[in-house]
């Protein structure tokens, strides 16, 4: 019995003895531009697209990742609401190598869905940058994505113009009948 | 037939006067703007911190502690400053073992505690490292970091109370910028 408590506490002091090796996983110096993107009246059902321009500026070339990232209320400028779904944010790829001391524009489409419920809105999302790595240490850069979508405008072009056609159908009535009346007078 | 043509008229100028305004809602231009063709960037001149071989519950400190490594807004906008950690992963098999990050620097079986100091911060002392985005330089009590600014931290980490020894372990910190 004490053989086996002594045995236990061998291996309980090998565990610490033979401790893992903890290592803390190349610092990457890039810049992105440009670092805030204003989309404003883009109606209800189109897509608007703009450019990122990721700059490497290492000797060597590397893989970027690029994703959507909800920022916390508190981060948003003021007015703006929570991006209604990442997946409007369309980019060619979400990974892209950049040669050494070297751009690269990846392309990032915005498109809205058609339903009337997505006009008039004031949302901000960010695009993440980073460059791949495994250090211990790594940068990431967002830019600032604010997209305003047009005040119901399919919805009042629609009212305006049956308020035309019906004010129209009316005074055409009116004029039609005040002319046979006139006209049914005469004879 | 005077009363007629004065009625088509007045029809087609009301039509006229209810429908262009939203017509020429519609014609408005998606407009597009990339703020100053800012540039954003954020350079750190240490990235590694081989450790070797550590023991339970023990605490490791960056050498210098606080300013070990340095960070540098460079671009040419002002910007907002994040940090968040990740679990520690054994290399051999990501998905079969981790030491899980504490959210609050301490540490337990399987989990470990990581915190962060900024050299000037001296209202915070040392700050947990969280798997959530948190303030890295607290702009909210100060102001945010300007092009050329520079701030020197160091790091904190506690190791678990128990772990499965001989294992690798790796993990990441990401430090974010954003334009103020």
């Amino acid at each position: 019995m004490i053989r086996l408590i002594k045995l236990a506490g061998l291996i309980a002091a090998l565990l610490v003895i033979l401790l893992p090796s903890f290592t803390l996983a190349q610092n990457v110096n890039f810049s992105v531009s440009p670092a805030e993107v204003h989309i404003d009246n883009l109606p209800p059902g189109e897509a608007a697209e703009f450019e990122l321009t990721i700059h490497n500026k290492e000797k060597l070339a590397h893989n970027f990742t690029i994703a959507a990232f909800q920022p916390p209320e508190e981060e948003r400028r003021e007015g703006r609401a929570e991006f209604p779904d990442d997946s409007w944010i369309s980019f060619p790829s979400q990974e892209i190598e950049v040669a050494s001391n070297s751009e690269a524009n990846v392309t990032v489409t915005v498109a809205i869905p058609r339903e009337q419920q997505w006009a008039g809105g004031d949302w901000e999302t960010w695009l993440g940058v980073a460059a791949e790595s495994s250090d211990l240490l790594a940068v990431k850069l967002y830019v600032r994505l604010l997209v305003s979508t047009n005040p119901a405008a399919e919805a009042r072009s629609n009212a305006g113009l049956v308020a035309g056609i019906v004010a129209g159908i009316v005074l055409l009535g009116c004029g039609g009948y005040y002319y046979f009346r006139h006209k049914t007078k005469l004879e | 037939m005077k009363a007629v043509i004065t009625s088509i008229v007045v029809a087609i100028i009301l039509a006229l006067i209810f429908s262009l305004p939203a017509l020429a809602q519609d014609s408005d231009a998606i407009t597009i703007t990339m703020t100053g063709v800012n540039d954003i960037s954020i350079s750190l001149d240490k990235t590694q911190w081989p450790l070797g071989e550590v023991a339970t519950d023990t605490e490791h400190m960056t050498s210098p502690p606080i300013e070990w490594c340095t960070l540098t807004v460079e671009g040419n906008c002002n910007v907002n400053t994040f940090v968040v950690g990740e679990d520690a992963e054994w290399i051999g098999n990501p998905s079969a073992y981790k030491w899980t990050l504490s959210n609050d620097g301490t540490n337990g079986e399987n989990v470990y505690g990581l915190q962060f100091r900024i050299s000037g911060d001296t209202t915070r002392g040392y700050v947990p490292v969280a798997k959530t985005e948190g303030e890295f330089w607290p702009y909210g009590g100060g102001s945010s970091l300007a092009p050329g600014d520079t701030k020197q931290f160091g790091l904190k980490l506690l190791t678990p109370t128990y772990f499965v020894g001989g294992r690798q372990m790796q993990t990441q910190i990401t430090i974010s910028a954003v334009a103020a």
